[in-house]
């Protein structure tokens, strides 16, 4: 009796149930969209920032002791390299999954054919590597660079002219010297020299504007340094550092085992720069402060901004569904009247309005947890260009989340109605 | 007219009063949506601004370089009148000068050591910032190599170099002897930053006018303003145009890849703000037509009694108005109070208030309640009533 009660009230009053179902449907789906796009904010604007280019710089170990100071004074520098050999190693850390781009250099000194000094800088440019792990990846100055601007020609495509002598220069060099694009430069090195194709032009806004940019073998061939890396840049994705990092990051002995375990097993960025000085020989990492620091006050900004938005969003959606179903059960008083005129005790009315609304909350919230996932779709393909993932989570919070508010929405007002006089309901009062 | 007019009043208010709980619930709904409408889009407009700010954290996004041998105080101060005072974070001025500690060679900076902090925020010191009177940083990379630690006492030697003019002079006067300066200066911190600003030491310009005994020239100027794109633009050219001895660059990794991030961050509020706000108007819309069924009854009494579905309408329009209308302003300064606290909490700075989007939100609300309140209103106007009173 009682299902059939309760399909027949689903059936015949579909229309008003079907308004409660969409409102509890669209309050789901704005909770569901919200929260699934505040668990991947973090990583998608993390990726977002990873135009500032590398927040880890990997050197000898010798050389950032000394070379750097020597080079002020305008000499050679100092004849400690890491082995190019070791690059694949980077992506077999712990947290391999978080390096997103990494490069080598290697600087060269040459001359022009006019006698001037120029610097010949090797590096990847759009380097295809494949992993143990069976992944591929293309890592290089391409995507490490960003912010260059190619005022002619285009990136050197190391794919598709591996064994051609082509470079990069950049825009005062190009001016100096009167090339353009489909030219050949001709640069003497200390060992050998060579002749390559400009296949681009570039904008950095930096010293880079005066150098040549070519393939890592090249630039080595020139100077005699097979398989020497002067410095490794790498882009990281990190989690911005708490207090355990700090104290971490200053030596890593001081921690004990637990907050080692910690700290070894979380993405910060002292913890990944140890991992790469533990895989790379001889090699210091350090974090690049002005990208890693600055990374993690904006991460956390983003985030409180889109939590505070989500609590918002929250509260309108509890609030519009608590307010609908309050209405659309004071809306009921005569039906609710007539049952407790031919007998029905409050519990059994209760249990009967509840259940309905409960069932329509269900129904409306697992179509609102589809749209709404749709929803972070479209956010997630338009502003950042890649899918927003599913989070299990997201489903328990919601569900609790419509069934409380429903219920929140509904008691009140039932027990506002059951404390009306039947006689005084029906006759209309 | 006028006593016509004075019954419409009285029935909207009489019949809004009467019914005050429903009302509460429908003025509650709108509210809701109000606040949310009012407080995103506050959020919206002022995202830019408050982020901008937070970018700044990546440091100068503007150098000045000297059009010709070097330039001064004066020009900087010169330059920094066509930037808005509001949106210049800091300055920094920087001289160079090759310096000895312990004879070795290395590059000291000079710099206006307040202004550092704000250009570059992100440098890690340990220790304490070095004010003025013989106080200095030293890069992490010359404290390992050379082993010095905070707290630690040097001497700093210049040597006045053979191109300087007057020093030339004096010493060859004095049988080509080049007489060192001397001083002795106090470590109080190790810079850290990860990049090359380890490899200098670090001093203020009046330490260095002391030291070399004249004024320094400055070499390259550090400017951190929060602004972006074309404004930023104008302010290069503006200053490169108008003051002859710097000219102003772009540091064109921190530009081109905030105006990237910024838009993409901007993009984000925005289609947050589109979808919350779809989505809360049609539940405003729902919660109004489900009061407004209720009254199904009423309408088909008043049809009954001779009413014309146009006045019907026009009285449920009203309340639908008056509703709206205040639920409009409610919202107006609940959902400017929600944009405060974000901003208060998130980037802790106030937020400016809009006075243009407080007949939006208004306009907006009434529209939606009206058109909420006309669909339920229509279909039970074109019932007969004695059907409608009937119940079916």
């Amino acid at each position: 009796m009682f299902i059939r009660m309760i399909r027949g009230a689903l059936i015949r009053q579909w229309k008003k149930m079907a308004m409660i179902g969409f409102t509890i449907a669209l309050g789901a789906s704005l909770a569901t969209a919200m929260l699934s796009v505040l668990y991947d904010v973090g990583d998608k604007v993390n990726q977002e920032l990873k135009a500032y280019g590398a927040n880890i710089t990997v050197v000898p170990k010798e050389a950032s002791v000394i070379s750097d100071l020597y080079d002020v004074e305008g000499g050679e520098s100092s004849g400690a390299y890491l082995k190019e050999d070791e690059l694949g190693k980077i992506k077999t850390i712990f947290w391999a999954f978080n390096i997103v781009d990494y490069t080598p250099f290697i600087n060269v000194n040459a001359k022009l054919d006019d006698g001037s000094s120029v610097k010949v800088v090797g590096s990847w440019f759009n380097h295809h590597m494949e992993l143990p792990t069976g992944e591929s990846l293309d890592a290089g100055i391409t995507s490490l660079r960003s912010w260059w601007e190619i005022t002619a020609g285009s990136w050197l495509d190391e794919q598709a002219e591996a064994d051609e002598n082509a470079a990069m220069i950049g825009t005062a060099l190009a001016e100096k010297t009167g090339l353009t694009v489909g030219d050949t430069i001709h640069v003497t090195g200390d060992v050998s020299d060579g002749s390559y194709r400009i296949v681009g032009i570039f904008d950095a806004g930096g010293e880079e504007d005066d150098q040549i940019y070519t393939p890592l073998n090249t630039a080595q061939a020139l100077a005699g340094l097979d398989g020497c890396v002067d410095s490794i840049e790498v882009s990281a994705l990190t989690t911005p550092d708490n207090e355990l990092a700090i104290k971490a990051a200053k030596d890593p002995g001081s921690l004990t085992i637990k907050q080692y375990e910690t700290w070894y097993c979380t993405a910060y960025v002292s913890s990944i720069c140890f991992q790469i000085q533990e895989v790379i020989t001889d090699s210091v990492a350090n974090p690049v402060r002005q990208v890693a620091d600055s990374e993690g006050a904006i991460l956390d900004k983003t985030q409180m901004l889109m939590i505070l938005i989500t609590i918002l969003s929250m509260i309108g959606a509890a609030l519009g569904i608590c307010n609908l179903v309050t209405a659309s059960v004071m809306e009921r008083s005569n039906e609710i009247g007539l049952m407790k005129a031919v007998g029905a005790q409050n519990s059994q009315i209760t249990g009967l309005v509840l259940l309905e609304i409960i069932i329509v909350a269900i129904i409306g919230g697992a179509i609102g947890y589809v749209a709404g996932f749709g929803f972070a779709q479209i956010i997630g393909h338009t502003v950042f260009g890649s899918a927003i993932t599913m989070r299990l989570v997201v489903i328990p919070i919601v569900a609790v989340i419509v069934i409380l508010v429903t219920l929140a929405g509904s008691i009140p007002a039932i027990r506002m109605l059951l404390r009306l006089r039947p006689c005084e309901v029906l006759h209309g009062r | 007219m006028n006593k016509k007019r004075k019954m419409y009043f009285r029935m909207i208010t009489a019949s809004l009063m009467r019914r005050r709980s429903r009302m509460l619930i429908a003025l509650l709904a709108i509210a809701i949506g109000a606040t949310i409408l009012s407080g995103l889009v506050t959020i919206y407009y002022d995202v830019p601004r408050q982020m901008g700010a937070e970018f700044r954290n990546y440091g100068a996004n503007m150098i000045l370089v000297a059009s010709e041998e070097s330039f001064t105080l004066e020009d900087v101060d010169q330059s920094m009148s066509y930037i808005k005072q509001n949106e210049l974070v800091g300055v920094t001025p920087y001289h160079y000068e090759t310096v000895r500690i312990h004879e070795l060679p290395v590059l000291a900076a000079a710099m206006d050591l307040e202004q550092v902090q704000k250009t570059s925020p992100y440098w890690n010191v340990d220790g304490d910032w070095a004010a003025s009177d013989g106080e200095l940083m030293i890069g992490k990379t010359i404290a390992s190599d050379m082993q010095l630690g905070v707290g630690d006492s040097i001497t700093v030697t210049w040597t006045p170099s053979a191109g300087d003019a007057e020093a030339e002079t004096t010493a060859q006067n004095e049988d080509e002897l080049i007489l060192d300066n001397e001083m002795e200066m106090t470590i109080t911190g190790i810079v850290e930053t990860g990049g090359s600003e380890e490899d200098y030491v670090y001093m203020s310009l009046a330490d260095m006018e002391t030291l070399t005994g004249t004024v320094p020239d400055l070499d390259i100027a550090e400017v951190s303003v929060s602004a972006s794109g074309a404004d930023l633009e104008n302010y290069k050219n503006a200053i490169t145009d108008n003051v002859d001895a710097v000219n102003a660059r772009l540091v064109k990794r921190v530009t081109a890849s905030e105006t990237t991030v910024l838009s993409k961050l901007q993009a984000l509020v925005l289609l947050v703000t589109i979808i919350v706000l779809a989505l809360t108007m049609i539940t405003v819309a729902t919660t109004m037509t489900a009061v407004v069924t209720e009254r199904r009854k009423e309408i088909g009494l008043r049809k009954a009694l001779g009413a014309s579905d146009q006045s019907i309408r026009m009285e449920f329009l009203g309340e639908g108005l008056l509703l709206g209308g205040l639920g409009g302003i409610l919202g107006s300064i609940l959902g400017f109070a929600f944009a405060q606290a974000v901003s208060i909490n998130v980037f802790s700075s106030s937020i400016s208030f809009r006075p243009l989007l407080v007949p939006i939100t208004i306009i907006v609300s009434v529209v939606v309640t009206g058109a909420a309140c006309m669909i339920p209103v229509r279909s039970a106007t074109d019932v007969d009533p004695a059907l409608v009173l009937k119940g079916e």
